[in-house]
């Protein structure tokens, strides 16, 4: 709570450093509060605060912010206003549409429709470079650092225009000047490697203040920090706030919201749901506003468990990535892992496949205890992976259909001489063609060349074609189209019904509740709720995978 | 139509558009040079494409797992010269006996190669630009000032490079470019039908999918050095037959030749598109030219290596334009189904950049 803060007098003062100070930027208001010293300490009711109650007017307003990627509506509509000395928190779901809302206004996409206005003027903001311009600044669970290069580098690296020398002594005396205002020790020459997440941050809030900042976005800074660097992180932006910079604060972190938050808006589906200063907003409501998604038809799942249990997973851990995963799968059933970004469900996959093993824990299979240590062994065992990213792992753009679906298994296409059999690998792969209903002339297509829903059931093909008993799918519809979606949708009740253990890694939550049998919810590497299919619902999942209750319950 | 473009596929049609420039430069230098196209000429190319197309194919297999092997040229002088040494002490040495120890010698300078790129993790341009200097200094220590000569090696050493199989007129195959033709063949379908082949481009394309497969990714790696090292070998000894005459400084150049055929060739640097047939036909082209200009213009050894540079620059251009170009006439409208997805070319290249 900041109501008994106490202001340490010259650290507030913002003293912009000559080496900062391009003569095209206006004044900035919070220049202003420089002369504090005089004034003693100030209570609350004086601060930047108070100005913008007596006579509200935002430093940055969005308003009626359209954005569509092909067929995705991104963003619908949407307006949002940051005020000067306001910490807004955002929440929202995976695919809620933050994240595209943060990059419009970094400058990295252009909205559709709708206008964006500073200080009530519309500007434009063509590129990152010009969001700079106009003093919006963003900082990011991974910082964007240069590690070769030290801290004062770091700081002043995307300064341009200031002749072609560079003036050492006082590139480190500013940055020394600026560490101090935030009251942060850290050596200037200091090589930005080795540096911690949280020290890395600063080091881009410290870049953010050389260029005047008066919009900071915070996208998920405090997932990868430490209870104590959070602290110390909300202390900064606190410290800000008092300048009156206007912040942007998302996490999934409910009681990290609602500790520094003094407005919370609700994204839901790349539109505003609500949005009300945090004394009005509830966790339990902030939730609810979040999961109310209307589901369009879901899927008919038939019931196709059968009694004998396939997988069992117990105490499944990796040292800093997931611990304690415990589930069973049975022949025919389909276990969701539903939780948000950065939940680790993928690592988790990645461990029963084999390719990141785990450090301790249990898999059985049909009862026996087994190291699953490479793909190889995962694939021998009848394990097989999906991965999400199509591109980066899971296939070769330039390889044909044939090729690519054979990969994972060509020893089988192999005739006596050791050559490859190629009208048997054709014949296999055309089989999946016509099952999986790929759009393609030939399956001697190179794979670089289809769709990406057909893509995507190359993969499934490769793997299907590997015959396993357990199927690992990793976000198997993300990125494609309604139409393969419910293709995909149907293929996985086919498969269930033919008795393949099925885990379906999804953010879609919809699709996850539509095609699970139970839901198992990670949050930080933790398992934190197991629900049966009658249990579980958006917010009782969503509940979860924020962090604000739990369910442990077996079906 | 439809017949020829089911038949035909744009990859394919790289080789085809090689042979119709190789054709054309040909006539070119037909018409314009006196006696261009005779025997001698035929001979005199072929001669030295035989060496460059076998170390090109060795070539082919490290650049399809996205590698490069700079050490070639000096692996090929290395064995050339021991391969010499050896047959003075010992001219009996049954000739197969003697081609087995120069890919042996070859394979074991590409051992050392793999190793390090394989399982050291050094980029291969590092690892065999080190190796390059020091096969070559090898070389000058065992060396010792002394040379091969014609005269120190049996007759079917020379004789191998200058007898013919069977003449058809005033053309005659000799058996080095019978070998090497024999090289490029069996390679061809050792990539187009073995697991090892299909490896290759699977590493090379994408590394991670190869990882998930399950293939291993450093093994195929590891052995596309050893048999890029090993053909060296035979090209040195293929170099020694030819020249007789072995100094230091045997087959210096010869890395750059090699890629240079490999990529006027079609072979993608980044990996996982290419054939040793079209790096066989960049040899060709590349050397035609070289043969042709010189007698032509009249013009000297570096403006011939200037060309070859400018074709190596035009190769890799037209990869990039013609290629995509041509794909978008080759497929069918109706089958061009929603939007092809982004390439990861561009992405890759800017983190492999040679």
């Amino acid at each position: 709570m900041i109501t008994s803060y106490e202001l340490r007098v010259t650290s507030y003062e913002l003293s912009v450093p000559s080496i900062v100070n391009p003569p095209a930027l206006p004044a900035l208001p919070f220049v202003k509060l420089t002369n504090r010293e005089a004034e003693g300490s100030l209570s609350k009711g004086q601060s930047s605060i108070a100005m913008h109650s007596s006579q509200p007017q935002p430093t940055l307003l969005l308003r009626g912010i359209t954005k569509r990627f092909g067929s995705t509506q991104a963003l619908d509509g949407v307006g949002l206003a940051m005020y000067p000395g306001e910490i807004h928190a955002l929440l929202g779901e995976n695919g809620a549409g933050k994240s595209t809302l943060i990059k419009i206004i970094t400058g990295v996409h252009q909205p559709d429709t709708g206008e964006i206005l500073l200080d009530s003027r519309p500007i434009r903001i063509g590129s990152t470079l010009e969001a700079q311009a106009h003093g919006i600044a963003a900082i990011y669970q991974e910082p964007m650092m240069y590690p070769d290069l030290n801290v004062a580098e770091n700081i002043f690296i995307t300064h341009a225009g200031r002749g072609p020398l560079v003036n050492w002594r006082r590139v480190y005396r500013e940055a020394e000047s600026i560490l101090d205002q935030l009251d942060v020790q850290l050596d200037v020459r200091q090589p930005a490697r080795g540096l911690t997440v949280a020290a890395q941050q600063t080091v881009e809030i410290a870049r953010a203040i050389s260029l005047r900042v008066r919009v900071l976005i915070m996208d998920e800074p405090t997932a990868a920090l430490s209870a104590h660097e959070v602290e110390q992180l909300f202390s900064l932006a606190r410290r800000l706030r008092e300048q009156g910079v206007a912040i942007l604060f998302i996490s999934h972190r409910m009681e990290e919201v609602f500790s520094i938050a003094d407005r919370v808006t609700v994204f839901r589906d790349g539109r505003l749901i609500s949005s009300a200063p945090r004394a009005e907003v509830t966790p339990e409501g902030a939730i609810r506003d979040m999961a109310g998604r209307t589901v369009e038809q879901l899927f008919p799942r038939s019931n196709t468990v059968q009694e004998e249990t396939l997988v069992q997973v117990r105490e499944l851990s990796k040292a800093g990535v997931f611990a304690d995963v415990h589930f069973e799968v049975r022949k025919g059933e389909v276990l969701g892992f539903a939780g948000l970004v950065g939940a680790r469900r993928t690592d988790v996959g990645l461990a029963l496949f084999g390719v990141e093993p785990a450090d301790s824990g249990e898999i059985l299979l049909d009862g026996v205890a087994r190291h699953v240590r490479s793909p190889n062994q995962a694939m021998a065992l009848g394990i097989a992976y999906v991965s999400e990213d199509r591109r980066a792992l899971g296939l070769s753009l330039p390889m044909a259909i044939s090729a690519n679906i054979t990969l994972p298994t060509l020893r089988r296409y192999l005739s006596a001489l050791g050559l490859v059999r190629g009208q048997a690998e054709a014949a296999e792969a055309e089989h999946y063609r016509q099952r999986l209903a790929i759009r393609a002339p030939s399956v001697a297509v190179e794979v670089g060349k289809l769709s990406g829903g057909n893509q995507q059931k190359v993969m499934l093909s490769k793997w299907l074609n590997t015959k396993p008993r357990l199927l690992i799918l990793d976000e198997p519809t993300r990125g494609i189209d309604v139409g393969a979606k419910a293709e995909v949708h149907q293929m996985i009740d086919d498969l269930a019904a033919q008795g393949m253990a099925i885990i379906l890694i999804s953010s879609d939550l919809p699709e996850v509740l539509a095609m699970s049998d139970r839901v198992l919810v990670m949050r930080e590497g933790r398992q934190v709720g197991l629900f049966s299919r009658a249990e579980a619902t958006q917010e009782r999942i969503l509940a979860a995978a924020m962090g604000q209750a739990g369910g442990e319950t077996v079906a | 139509m439809n017949g020829l473009r089911r038949w035909l596929r744009p990859e394919q049609l790289r080789e085809l558009s090689l042979l119709a420039l190789i054709i054309v430069a040909l006539l070119i230098f037909g018409m314009q040079i006196e006696n261009f196209l005779s025997a001698r000429t035929f001979n005199r190319i072929a001669a030295s494409v035989a060496i460059i197309g076998v170390v090109a194919v060795g070539q082919t297999l490290v650049v399809l797992t996205r590698n490069i092997d700079l050490s070639v040229g000096a692996i090929v002088g290395f064995t050339a010269y021991f391969m010499g040494m050896q047959l003075h002490a010992n001219p009996s040495m049954p000739p197969l006996l003697a081609l087995l120890l120069a890919c042996a010698v070859g394979g074991l300078m590409g051992l050392v190669n793999g190793l390090l790129v394989a399982y050291g993790r050094i980029p291969a341009i590092i690892t065999t630009l080190g190796t390059l200097a020091i096969y070559r200094m090898l070389l000058v220590n065992y060396a010792d000032a002394r040379t091969v000569t014609t005269d120190m090696v049996p007759a079917w050493v020379p004789g191998l490079a200058q007898a013919n199989l069977f003449t058809l007129g005033d053309f005659g195959l000799r058996p080095m470019v019978a070998l090497a033709l024999a090289v490029v063949l069996l390679f061809q379908l050792v990539l187009v039908y073995t697991q090892f082949g299909r490896r290759l481009y699977a590493v090379g394309s994408n590394p991670e999918a190869a990882r998930f497969a399950g293939l291993p990714a450093r093994r195929t790696v590891l052995l596309a050095f050893v048999l890029c090292g090993a053909l060296a070998g035979l090209a040195g000894f293929m170099f020694l037959s030819r020249f007789g005459n072995i100094t230091v400084v045997a087959g210096q150049g010869m890395e750059l030749q090699s890629v240079a055929a490999v990529v006027v060739g079609g072979v993608n640097t980044f990996g996982g598109s290419g054939t040793v047939v079209g790096a066989l036909l960049g040899a060709v082209l590349i050397d035609l030219l070289g043969q042709g200009l010189i007698r032509w213009l009249g013009i000297s050894e570096f403006w011939r290596d200037a060309i070859l540079g400018l074709l190596i620059l035009l190769a890799v251009a037209s990869d990039a334009l013609i290629l995509t170009w041509l794909r978008r006439f080759w497929t069918p409208k109706e089958t061009r189904l929603g939007r092809p997805s982004e390439s990861v070319g561009p992405t890759r290249e800017r983190r492999h950049g040679l």
